[in-house]
């Protein structure tokens, strides 16, 4: 028993071990792709405009890849581990739909890309809010109650956006509203993630260092009670750091498909075990899958592609060659 | 006479057999749009006895049967008095041509249209049919209209008003061209030929005009900067393309073939470091949002604070309205204001608003 423990964690270590290398490799070839003919040589030289280009355009959008990868994928780790349900991710307690009407009410009433990033994060904060509330009013405190609320705060707030759409002018608001909600990394520079990458930061760190608890909370309630966890408080505070997690990273590039779901059942299936190992890996899965999706999306054609589209495309084969091969083991 | 007649009936039973018989050829019938077909024709001919050839020509002889922009037969009776328009660009066409009193019902948000106001404020009275995403197909009907004309992306409520016995032309007027056939269709339909042919004719000279003023000089960059958002462009295959070449400029975005807005990023227009940036009319950002973005610093437009918008005080230029060439008349100004002065532009602006549309722009320009 002890040597199959030892084993296992030995290889999560591995794992962990590829991933960083793997995405450390991404991510410096992120560097290297783009359309500005960007040199070596240049940037070396201390050219104004090559170096402008390198830090505020290029590195900003390597940075926001891999942290926004790896945000997605950990806070899906928590998600699936505090709702005890393989399919929880932001979307299910409506961090997506309220992010995405408050991004379309930016878009609609408000102007410049900041403002639409403020009101994407207070959609997607309210959203929760109102989830949790409204979960409070069941005494029993049962899980279910909270997927119950997330699922009727993810209709209203996918209403609100319809009757957003509705308003827009098709030629202007509703095309960009159309094209927020497909996710991009396009727009991103270094003068406007400052605050998102701060804020998403110290909720990570708040995350992993609760990360026992976080594990405990996975267990049956009873269990987790007579350990001296108060389930309910530490379920909402998680819950709520996670949605922080979340929003500063949407805010900034729009929904962004599959990352969340995929990159913590990649971790589990890869390592077979549920723990602190595994939520580490899995945001290293999902900081891959986006560094590369977006490698992808600004390379294959002339024009800017949606990231979702890659997300999609590089993450389900991937999912479905874990399934397929955890089936031959046993 | 009569014998006449019915010779020419027979002819025309012959031809339209002979097109039926051999498949390949019926295409042709279609891609002939806003031809009148042999029917019209024969109409014509039994007439040219007493008419002279160039009435004939702008005169429409009713019953008339056009193929409309949808490939569908469209048999218009007798001169239609009531009309409905579903779409901003038939609406405009329509002002243009004179015929603003006869509609009964215009597309929804008529408000949102300042040539409106300004040509035919009586239009903002009429009861809207909907918009191309929400036709009101039972409040066109009620209104018991002569002649619906409607955007392609409407053909089906067109086949729909046709079934409740309702005369409908669809029209799709995407690029110069199109319009041009459009305004052919709709001016043969409405009997205004005379008044559709000034129209066509306008933009026919200002064309050669701008090539031969602007022949030989150089064609500085230009990025167009989209409606929706500063990082969506137009590529060649778009109308905005057609009228910064047309003003003697190059679109930076030529490599891109998309047919609509295509996204691109700030290292891509910093690397086309571009002479021009020209915002869209309808963009929902300013110059100044532009000028300040510290993203561009470095951008030659910028720095040398070439970023201007396509004026749309009474349209928007950069779509394909009538008034669509005066965009590359204003754009020629911008380029080049030494050769093509600013003082000129504005006098055809001003002949084409107040010839067809009865106002004086540059007074509402100020």
């Amino acid at each position: 028993m002890d040597s199959i423990t030892v084993k296992s964690a030995n290889k999560t270590k591995l794992f962990c071990a590829a991933g960083v290398a793997l995405l450390a490799a991404l991510a410096a070839a992120s560097l290297f792709t783009g359309k500005y003919p960007l040199t070596l040589s240049g940037i070396l030289a201390g050219e104004e405009m090559q170096l402008r280009v390198f830090w505020t355009l290029r590195f900003s959008r390597m940075v926001v890849g891999v942290v926004g990868g790896f945000a997605l994928g950990t806070a899906g780790f928590v998600y699936q581990t505090v709702f005890r349900n393989p399919l929880a991710s932001p979307d299910v307690i409506g961090v997506s739909s309220g992010a995405s009407a408050g991004a379309a009410a930016g878009i609609l009433f408000l102007s410049g890309a900041a403002a639409v990033t403020a009101a994407s994060f207070a959609g997607a904060l309210a959203a929760v809010c109102l989830a949790l509330a409204l979960s409070a009013l069941d005494r029993a405190g049962r899980n279910s109650t909270i997927v119950l609320a997330g699922i009727v705060v993810h209709s209203l707030a996918q209403t609100a956006l319809m009757c957003l759409k509705l308003t827009a002018d098709p030629e202007r608001e509703l095309a960009s509203i159309e094209y927020w909600i497909m996710g991009s990394l396009n727009g991103i520079s270094g003068y406007s993630i400052g605050d998102n990458l701060a804020l998403c930061g110290v909720c990570l760190a708040v995350l992993f260092l609760l990360h026992r608890q976080i594990l405990l909370l996975s267990a049956e309630e009873g269990e987790a009670r007579m350990l001296g966890v108060s389930v309910e408080k530490l379920r909402l505070a998680v819950l709520l750091v996670a949605t922080l997690v979340v929003s500063c990273i949407v805010s900034l590039s729009g929904l962004i498909s599959f990352v969340g779901l995929l990159a913590p059942h990649g971790a589990r299936l890869l390592t077979g075990r549920n723990h602190t190992g595994t939520m580490f890996l899995g945001g290293l899965l999902g900081g891959i899958l986006l560094t590369g999706a977006d490698i992808l999306a600004r390379s294959v054609a002339a024009t800017e592609l949606p990231v979702s589209i890659f997300t999609s495309l590089l993450g389900a084969p991937f999912l479905i060659f874990l399934i397929v091969r955890g089936r031959q083991k046993t | 006479m009569k014998m006449k007649q019915i010779l020419s009936l027979l002819t025309a039973a012959a031809m339209t057999l002979s097109l039926a018989a051999c498949g390949t050829d019926a295409s042709d019938a279609v891609t002939a749009t806003a031809q009148p077909t042999p029917a019209a024709e024969t109409g014509e001919q039994a007439s040219e006895a007493t008419a002279s050839p160039e009435t004939a020509a702008e005169q429409t002889v009713y019953p008339v049967t056009l193929t409309d922009q949808a490939g569908r037969e469209v048999t218009i009776e007798s001169q239609p008095e009531t009309l409905v328009s579903g779409y901003y660009i038939s609406t405009s066409l329509l002002i243009a041509l004179g015929l603003e009193d006869n509609l009964v019902g215009i597309e929804a948000k008529a408000d949102t249209r300042p040539i409106y106001q300004l040509s035919a404020p009586e239009l903002l009275e009429l009861p809207s049919v909907g918009t191309a995403k929400e036709f009101d197909l039972e409040g066109c009907t009620a209104l018991e209209p002569d002649l619906v004309i409607l955007p392609l992306k409407l053909k089906d409520a067109a086949a729909s008003l046709e079934e409740l016995g309702i005369t409908a032309l669809v029209v799709n007027p995407e690029n110069q061209e199109l319009l041009n056939e459009a305004t052919t269709l709709i001016g043969t339909a409405t009997n205004t030929m005379d008044r559709a042919q000034a129209l066509l004719d306008f933009a026919d000279e200002q064309e050669p005009r701008l090539s031969d003023t602007l022949s030989g000089t150089e064609a500085p960059s230009v990025y167009l900067a989209g409606n929706s958002d500063f990082l969506s462009t137009a590529g060649s295959e778009m109308y905005q393309s057609d009228m910064i070449t047309m003003a003697g400029g190059t679109n930076v975005a030529a490599d891109i073939t998309d047919t609509y807005w295509a996204e691109n990023s700030y290292e891509q227009v910093l690397a086309w470091n571009p002479d021009y940036i020209i915002l869209a009319s309808d963009a929902s950002y300013t110059v100044d949002d532009v000028l300040n973005d510290a993203n561009l610093a470095g951008c030659a437009a910028v720095e040398n604070g070439n970023v201007y918008q396509i004026p749309g005080n009474a349209e928007a230029w950069d779509s394909p309205v009538p008034s669509g060439i005066l965009g590359a008349i204003w754009l020629s100004s911008v380029l080049h204001p030494d050769i093509c002065p600013e003082a000129d532009s504005l006098a055809v602006i001003d002949e084409f608003y107040q010839t067809f549309y009865g106002f004086n722009y540059s007074e509402i320009s100020e």
